[in-house]
């Protein structure tokens, strides 16, 4: 969608500058021979602050639309309207972990919260949004592992 | 990495050793061990790392099902030999704090 006004311009501007950011310095880190473990470090910290620039813009906001919209077990007790912000608050902390941890990570918690009942859906997504933390460190540290170590790269 | 057999391990390895040919999904394991979902995603994914577990997408067609496809899980054969190995001899989880995992959702 394109922006309207001036601040919207602004938030753009300053994404797609954040962005560049990031690539210039992963690129940089990456050729950088004596420092191997700085490209992980890089987009991990980029990857941190953009989602809680993300998060914290979401919070101030509200959004309509995403993914959970399909019905619950027992769906007609639930709270209208509650299943897209969850969706979206999780793709957002999703993006704390490397890329294909994350997008799995997703892809099991929507499944998983599709056919939960609607009273246990939200301590479900709490128990999610708790442990995503310790989880993204566990992916990146096994990232950065396998990057170090020589062989052939598994994906995932 | 060593594997930590930690009460939630030990309750995730134990549904999955209860028919370690069947593949489970990530709601029934949670239902099964009372653990929240979020708590046994990472302790599935440690396990597969230590290739105890394998995991599969589930193969159907979402807009049939009018569901997602699970994630199904089920112990390797080294897994279920490790598992049965490591939990014969860890200190068994007593019914009180087994209780109390359960009612507050098994967080690690």
């Amino acid at each position: 969608m394109r922006p309207r006004t001036p601040s919207q311009w602004v938030k753009v501007l300053a994404s797609a500058g954040m962005w560049i950011a990031m690539a210039v310095a992963v690129l940089q880190a990456s050729v950088s021979a004596s420092r191997p473990w700085a490209a992980s470090a890089c987009t991990m910290a980029f990857a941190v602050i953009s989602s809680a620039a993300a998060l914290i813009s979401h919070l101030g906001s509200r959004h309509k639309g995403g993914g959970l919209s399909g019905p619950g077990r027992d769906d007609e007790d639930g709270p209208a309207g509650e299943a897209p912000h969850r969706w979206h608050t999780l793709a957002v902390v999703s993006r704390l972990m490397p890329a294909s941890a994350g997008r799995r990570w997703l892809a099991e918690a929507e499944s998983l919260l599709a056919e939960t009942t609607a009273a246990r859906r939200g301590a479900a997504v709490r128990s999610y949004l708790l442990s995503a933390p310790r989880l993204a460190a566990m992916m990146w540290a096994r990232q950065a592992l396998r990057r170090a170590q020589p062989g052939p790269r598994r994906p995932g | 990495m060593a594997l930590r057999l930690t009460v939630q391990v030990q309750l995730v390895l134990q549904a999955l050793l209860g028919d370690p040919a069947r593949e489970m999904y990530g709601l029934e394991l949670s239902e099964e061990t009372g653990l929240q979902p979020g708590t046994a995603y990472p302790i599935l994914l440690r396990l597969e790392h230590e290739g105890w577990v394998a995991s599969r997408w589930e193969d159907i067609d979402p807009r049939a099902e009018k569901r997602p496809a699970r994630r199904y899980y089920r112990l390797t054969a080294e897994g279920a030999a490790a598992a049965s190995a490591a939990l014969s001899g860890a200190r068994r989880p007593k019914g009180t704090a087994l209780r109390r995992l359960a009612a507050e959702g098994g967080t690690e």
